[in-house]
Formats: structure tokens, sequence, C-alpha cells
């Protein structure tokens, strides 16, 4: 048999031959849907083909006054692949690979908001239109700015990479302000007609915690109590404090921990 | 709170148990659990208690009230205001794919692309034999070529549904967590059968051990059942599935063997680590998306239904799809034999395991199908089978069926 095992791509050959050899009675009523349907080809491997970067840009040529579309070819790199790994797949490189990571790098904390990452039909890109940076359904992220810069780059004559991602990031931080105040206004007027938002979460953690600390004040004090009253029979030194005074010096009192409401 | 009011509804026989609700309160409480010096034993259970029967009533806290309260007020806002508001389109709704999944002709590399059959395994676990199968590498994962899944898939699809309009038994496998309600579905729609727990390792090669006392019945070609022939079928080897689509090709390398020795086809689900030639049809694609499998596993049982309707259409015009049994296969039980209906000429047999099998409550249940005649017809035989959790034993016809010599 060997290095592989081709026993499933071969049932439709195998079920006929034992047919003949009288191995099996009925010949399978899936035998014709297989003949007719063979198996694709398994084991082929193909050279994979490396990808090239194109890159769109408008520029205006020193012979020309008016600026016209050049595509840009990335180099292909010179050094070859070893030959163990020349069927290996290739990486796939996208343009904005580059200022995808050069935004991140300047916003770590982008990464931190959340994000939907669910694709509803697969097709939601080409509903976008960065010709702005807002689009419709979804929402405002580091993402945005990246295709907003891609989109100055490609489109806009004459333009220098830093000076696209400049131009994208001021759009986004401005926006960025207007849902904060728009956050905040909405806030007023939802309490302005009525609303009420309940305790936060930190504030339920705090009540939580205050009452931990008053249940062992209660006990602590309990505990002190019976230690002193147990041990002033035992020693009676001037200089030993009492365990009420030790307790008043160790424990916050709970008035000080409550957060004000 | 809230949550507390939720899990005294649905655990009212824990609160009945004569001892503390240890789970409710560990779990739900808004209460700190622990115990001090302070309190007896018992008075904090009697609390416990209490409080989980009436959230709103124990005055103690001060935080669980104003929380209650802020709570109450939303919901009465909400319901005041439920009429208004936007309404929401072409939202993912992750019921689809189970109530309604896509056909065979709906396969387009949006549908793959959004259901995430393109994401493989990381670059260090590939099987090489997947290479024609990879589009590239995108940030230490192997990309799957959407173009290559969506033709095996088309191809897939077309043997299932050519094997449904013959007849064949189908059996959907899918063994890992989550895949149990897409498995049967699928197999709900294809009229097929399914495995969603273990497979039981010899089913097939060893069936008559393991599914020997499985019920069969014959139906006739609308696939209703024909109880006169109830009794020609007790010594009847176990039957064998015609087709065995699994989508976790790795974890069920026993069943893909077994399927091979018995030349049994079989569709898989390959991931980039998984091996290709283990199933006679691979389909390249992500099995670890449970939205990735219920999506292949849907489209599958809908290529089986579309198979089965074009079968009972060609029943109704007194025309089968398949040969019918050979004569004197099939005898219906002598004491029945005046009752039997002149019409129903055509008959098949099912297996199904005794609902009181232990073997019945693992999520197995097996079938079998053998077209066949009354006496009065000519006989003929389809065998089909489904287990869901078994398959057949070695039929009498081929004594020689051990793994050793059927490999190829």
């Amino acid at each position: 048999m060997g290095k592989y095992n081709l026993t499933a791509l071969r049932v439709g050959r195998s079920a006929v031959q034992q047919h003949m050899a009288g191995k099996t009675g009925v010949l399978p009523n899936w035998v014709k849907t297989v003949a007719e349907i063979p198996p694709a080809q398994a084991l082929v491997r193909n050279q994979p083909q490396e990808q090239q970067l194109v890159r769109q840009r408008v520029k205006t040529l020193p012979g020309s006054s008016k600026p016209q579309v050049v595509f840009e070819v990335q180099e292909k790199r010179r050094k070859t692949k070893k030959p163990s790994r020349m069927f290996q797949p290739a990486a796939i490189r996208y343009e904005e690979d580059q200022l995808r990571k050069e935004f991140f790098r300047d916003h770590p904390w982008e990464l931190a908001r959340p994000r939907i990452l669910v694709e509803t039909t697969g097709n939601d890109h080409s509903h976008y239109d960065w010709s702005r940076l807002q689009q419709p359904g979804k929402k405002l992220d580091g993402e945005s700015v990246v295709q907003r810069q891609l989109w100055l780059l490609n489109n806009v004559p004459d333009l220098s990479k830093s000076a696209a991602y400049d131009m994208a990031r001021r759009e986004f931080y401005r926006l960025r302000l207007q849902e904060d105040i728009e956050r905040r206004v909405a806030a007023e007027e939802a309490q302005a007609t009525g609303a009420t938002f309940g305790p936060s979460i930190l504030e339920i953690g705090m009540e939580l915690e205050n009452k931990q600390y008053n249940r062992w004040k209660e006990w602590a004090t309990a505990a002190a109590q019976m230690a002193g009253s147990r041990g002033s029979g035992m020693s009676d030194s001037p200089d030993a404090q009492g365990p009420e005074e030790l307790l008043a010096a160790d424990a916050p009192s709970a008035e000080e921990i409550t957060p004000a409401n | 709170m809230i949550v507390r009011n939720v899990c005294t509804r649905q655990s009212r026989q824990l609160l009945a148990f004569n001892r503390p609700t240890r789970i409710v309160n560990r779990f739900f409480s808004t209460e700190p659990s622990a115990d001090t010096a302070v309190q007896t034993p018992l008075a904090e259970q009697a609390s416990h208690q209490e409080s989980s029967v009436r959230p709103t009533e124990s005055p103690q806290s001060g935080m669980r009230s104003t929380a209650h309260q802020a709570f109450v007020e939303k919901q009465i806002q909400k319901n005041r205001y439920l009429g208004l508001g936007s309404q929401v389109k072409d939202a993912y709704l992750p019921e689809a794919l189970y109530r309604n999944p896509p056909r065979p002709h709906h396969i387009s590399l949006e549908l793959l692309l959004a259901n995430q059959t393109h994401l493989g395994h990381s670059t260090s676990r590939w099987n090489p034999q997947n290479s024609s199968y990879i589009f590239g590498i995108r940030d230490g994962i192997h990309i799957i070529s959407l173009d290559a899944t969506a033709a095996y898939l088309r191809r897939a699809a077309k043997v299932v549904e050519e094997v449904s309009y013959r007849a064949g038994l189908i059996l959907f496998v899918g063994t890992r967590p989550g895949q149990k309600r897409a498995v049967v579905r699928a197999a709900e729609l294809a009229g097929a059968y399914h495995v969603f727990e273990r497979w039981i390792p010899g089913s097939l090669t060893n069936g008559q051990q393991i599914l020997g006392h499985c019920e069969t019945m014959v139906v006739n070609p609308f696939d209703e059942e024909l109880p006169q022939y109830k009794e020609t079928l007790v010594d009847r080897p176990s039957l064998k599935p015609d087709l065995v689509i699994c989508l976790n090709p790795i974890e069920n390398e026993v069943l893909l063997h077994e399927c091979g020795l018995n030349n049994i086809p079989t569709i898989g689900v390959i991931d980039t680590d998984a091996n290709p030639t283990s199933v006679t049809y691979p389909i390249p694609s992500n099995d670890d998306s449970l939205r990735a499998t219920a999506l292949i596993a849907g489209i599958l049982g809908r290529a089986a239904e579309a198979g089965r309707d074009r079968r009972m259409e060609q029943a109704k015009n007194k025309k089968l799809t398949f040969p019918p049994p050979s004569d004197g296969d099939l005898v219906p039980d002598a004491a029945k034999e005046s009752v039997d209906d002149a019409a129903a000429t055509q008959a098949s047999i099912s297996q199904v395991m005794a609902p009181e099998s232990p073997a019945a409550e693992a999520p197995a249940a097996e079938t079998a199908s053998t077209e066949a005649s009354t006496a009065t017809a000519p006989a003929a035989e389809a065998l089909t089978e489904a287990a869901a959790a078994a398959a057949e034993a070695p039929s009498d016809k081929q004594p020689s069926d051990t793994p050793s010599q059927d490999r190829q």
C-alpha cells in the first residue's frame, strides 16, 4: 500500500471489481452515481504564484501639467525560494497592511474597543465608499482610517503617505470628539425626560465590598472582645494595647470606604 | 437580582430539596457568601433560601433594593416606548442556517466567506497533501481557497442528490460538541440518518454484534412502512449506509477506515490539517467553525432533500429509481398475506434501533432499508442503511470481511 491509502478514492472501481469477481451479489445503487461524478484529482501540488503588490497613485509627471493615474508594481524579490519550499503556499499581502500596522502602532488602544467580526452577507465591503470616513452600517474604528487613507493615496493627486495619514487621522479625531459629545448630550436628554440609569457596575462592586468590610468588622470586634476578656486575666502588662485600640488603628471604618454616591 | 429570578423560576426542584441550594447561591447570589463566626450556619441557610425564593422582600440589603428598583424602572420605561424606534433589516440571524439552510444553487464565494469556510489551521499544522486547496498564508494561518471549496461542495451536493434519488441510505456524522443540531437538521431534511455522539467502532465491520438487535422495516416507494414484512427481516444481516457524510474526519478516522473496508463512499470536510485521501469526496473547508460546518451540512441536506423529492415524483408516476427486489427475496408474513395490499408492490426495509436499547440513548439510531416486493410482484432489493449510533454487521455474502483482507 505504501505511503498513501487510496481506498476511499477507489470505492467505485473496487465495488465493480468485487461484483465481477462474485464477492458481492448485488451491485450497490451508488456505483452509477460515483461513475458519473468521479472523485476529483487528489494529491496534486501546484507551484503557487507569487503575489505582486500593485499601487495606484495619481501623480503629476514632470512633462505634463495634468495629474494622471500611475500604477506602480512592487519589484519581485531577488532571493529565490529554497527548493524544499517551492510548493509551500505564498503569503497574502495587501498595500494597506503597512498602513494598518502604522495606525495601530500609534493608537494601540483602538484595538481595545469592541468590534463586530460577524459577516452577514460577505459582501459588506461593496456598500462602502471611502471618499468619506463614515460608512452606513459600519462603526467608526481604526480600519476606517486605514481604508480612508488608502483611498486618499489612490485618488488624490500628489499626496504623500504621511500627508494622507494626517488627513485621515484628523477626520477621525473630529468624528470621535463628536461621538463623545453626542453620547453626553443623549444621556443628559434622557435624564431630563425621566430616564434613570441604575447603579453602575463599579458602584455595585463597591457596595458588595463595603458589606464585606462591615461583616468583618463585626466579627473582628466580637473576636477582639473575647480575646481581650480571656487575656486580661493572664497578663496585665501596662504597655500592651487593648484589642479595641489595635482594631481601630488597623481597620478603616466603613464610612471612609463608602464612595460618595 | 434579575438573575436570581430566572434561576428560581427554572429550578424549582432545586429549592424543593431539603438542603441549602448551594448551586443557586454560589453562582447567582449577589450576597457575600462567606461564612463567618457571627452568624450561625442555620440562620445563614434560612436567610439564603428565603432570599432566593422571594428576592424582593428581603430588607437587609439596601444595594439589592436599589438595583431592583432600577431594574423595575427600566422595564417600565422599556415597555412604555416599545413601539418606537428603528427596524433592523438584513441582520445576521444565526438560526437561519438551521431553520432554512441554503440550497446548492445558492453557493457563492460571498456565502462561503461569510460563513468562515476559508479559515484554515496554523501553518505549522498543515498537511501538505492539501496544498492544492490552499490560497495563501495570512497572519500565520492557511487560507483555504473559496473557489476550491465552492467547486468541491457543488460536486459533493450533486453526489448526495443522486444517491438520495436512487434511494440510498445516507448517514450524517458530526461528533464535535455543537454539531448536533446541524447534523440532525440535515438528516431530517434528507430523510436520512445521523450520528452526533461517538461512532461505535466496529459498527460496520462487526455490525451483527453491535446492531444485531436493531429493528428493521420494509418501506414502499413512498418511504412508508409495510408492517407485513416484519417477520421476514429477523435473520437478515444488518444494513450498511450507501453514503457517509462526515463533518469531522480527523476525529472519525475509525469510521472512515471502516467505510473503506466496506466499500462505502464518503464525503468529508477537510481542513488544512486533515488527510484528503481519507474520504472519497473531500470538501476543503474550515471544520472548527460551527457556522461553517452547519452551512455545509445544511447544503448537503438540501441536496438530499431535492433528490428525495425527485424520487417521490418518479414514484407517483409509477417509476422506480432503483432496481426492484429479486424474486422471492422478500415474502410477506404468511399470516398477513391475505391482508396484503396489492398496490404495495415495492417495499424497503429499515432498521430502527429499539428505543429501550442502551445504544439508543446514544444519539445514534440505525436504519436500513431494503426495497422489496410482495410475493406477487417481481422482487428486488435495494439495501440502504443509516446508523445513528452504529452500523451494520458483515453480511453473510462477505464472510472475508476483515480489516486486513479487505484493505486495498
